[in-house]
């Protein structure tokens, strides 16, 4: 696998270049295909991993495309590997604010406040975007990244994992 | 120099001390010596002048100020950089921004009023003029995010620590940072942070300790629940000589916690608690847990154990001690 960084370092690489087409034949018979065409430049980035054949990646919808192969037929685990995959494949190009520390996670400044921030709502690399209480330490955490809160992962008063993704950001 | 006088003066207690003795502690002429004596009594302090005897200090008007903190202050870094304010919002909000301003660790903010203390969760803190401390304290810890709430057990033992060394009262903490007297409150911490995943930019630890009020003062619906220094001891309490000794004490715990980590800070907080081995109730945003309390974990989170033998960690909660009835 590739990691997010570096497919979006290729798929920037492709965006500036003449090329229409992009593949690289790797070791594990990993094959990578970055296409563009012609209508969309900001269509959302799909990527998949199963064990179909090259023949159906013709098919596969919006542009640019993104497809990475990987032939497991013989794992047995594959089959579970594809599912979790693909549930993931969606947010795959969000960004993620994560706790920086084990603690109780709360939307608001008190319970009588509304929420720091809602689904929908921009916000900037300083936005206070949620408290993680930890024995009375009330860390007032920033987003770290501009843009729109696609999800909020935790609800309030939840129990959270140091690093535990919070909230999915789409950046701007 | 005028801290120096006062220490001098301080120091001298109900004895006089000559005008020549001050200009050789202070390396200043008796001229000199006299003008920062006016000084002083421009700034609401009595000090008494016989000749051939010298100085006495009869009355401070037992303010929060940096001259008066410096006075008593036997400490590195912590309480070297002072703002101080008549009034504030809270003590807080301009240590957040002096905090985003760089200020040096140690940097402390103090008031002598607050009208809009504020406690963990938004709850209000009374904290009327002239009686108690208003401070914040500004950390910045080289240590990651995730171990910064160990700060907060370190926060109550430095408190308890120099509130027990000025007054000899027996201070007592409940987890995990709560400073009693006689089971009522003596004072309120709330510790905020900035911080990103990786990296804390700075603590502020904010603390109220309620000195000199009478119990009238309190409002009527924590009446029961609140104490000060001066209900609980004798008589009037200096507030800048007790804030300068809980800043020692914290400077003292927590390099001790940089270098040696959690483990002698753990040790002491343990020796001043009262939670331990008590039935509780933790009242959580969540659920609600009832008890034994069976001991802090290495990282001081508190180990409850419930009727069927389960331990359960709890980070954050109210804690109430459940009485037999």
């Amino acid at each position: 696998m590739y990691k997010v960084n570096e497919i979006k370092e290729l798929i920037r690489a492709l965006d500036n270049s003449s090329l229409e087409e992009l593949e690289i034949r790797g070791e594990n018979k990993t094959k990578l295909l970055l296409k563009k065409t012609a209508s969309s430049a900001s269509a959302p980035v799909s990527q998949k991993q199963d064990t179909a054949q090259a023949e159906n990646r013709e098919e596969q919808a919006p542009a640019p495309v993104f497809e990475q192969q990987q032939e497991q037929a013989k794992d047995p685990a594959s089959a579970e590997k594809e599912t979790e995959t693909k549930s993931k494949a969606d947010t795959s190009h969000l960004g993620e604010i994560t706790s920086p520390m084990v603690g109780t996670f709360y939307s608001a400044p008190s319970p009588e406040e509304g929420p720091y921030v809602k689904t929908g709502d921009n916000v900037k690399k300083d936005s206070i975007v949620c408290i993680v209480e930890a024995m009375k330490l009330m860390n007032e955490l920033e987003a770290e990244i501009d843009g729109e809160i696609v999800e909020i992962l935790v609800e309030n008063g939840e129990l959270v994992e140091y690093g535990q993704p919070l909230f999915l950001v789409k950046e701007s | 120099m005028r801290d120096k006088l006062l220490a001098i003066l301080h120091d001298s207690g109900s004895s006089y001390i000559s005008g020549q003795e001050i200009s050789d502690k202070l390396g200043i002429s008796r001229t000199a010596v006299w003008k920062h004596i006016e000084e002083l009594r421009k700034k609401g302090y009595k000090i008494n002048a016989v000749t051939k005897k010298g100085y006495k200090m009869e009355y401070t008007p037992n303010s929060i100020t940096a001259d008066e903190i410096n006075a008593y202050l036997d400490t590195k870094t912590f309480g070297r950089v002072v703002h101080s304010f008549d009034q504030v919002n809270s003590t807080q909000i301009p240590a957040h921004e002096a905090a985003r301003e760089d200020a040096p660790e140690g940097t402390i903010v103090v008031a002598e009023e607050q009208l809009k203390g504020k406690g963990r969760m938004g709850r209000p803190f009374h904290s009327p003029k002239g009686t108690g401390l208003w401070c914040s304290l500004i950390l910045r810890p080289s240590f990651p995010p995730q171990q910064a709430p160990q700060l907060t057990l370190l926060t109550a033992v430095a408190i308890a620590e120099g509130v027990r060394k000025v007054t000899d009262l027996p201070v007592d903490i409940k987890w995990p940072n709560d400073l009693l007297i006689a089971d009522k409150k003596i004072a309120g911490i709330l510790i905020e942070m900035q911080s990103d995943p990786d990296e804390i930019h700075a603590v502020i630890v904010g603390f109220g300790l309620n000195i000199n009020q009478k119990q009238e003062d309190f409002p009527e619906d924590i009446q029961s629940r609140a104490t000060s220094l001066a209900i609980a001891g004798a008589g009037q309490y200096n507030r800048a000589q007790l804030l300068a000794e809980i800043l020692k004490q914290y400077e003292y715990w927590y390099f001790r916690m940089l270098e040696e980590g959690f483990g002698p800070v753990r040790e002491k907080w343990e020796a001043l608690a009262v939670t331990i081995g008590k039935y509780i109730t933790a009242v959580t945003t969540r659920k609600t847990l009832c008890g034994l309390a069976r001991g802090i974990t290495k990282d001081g989170v508190l180990l409850l154990e419930t009727e069927d033998g389960k331990i359960e960690y709890i980070y954050s909660a109210d804690i109430h001690e459940q009485r037999s009835t």
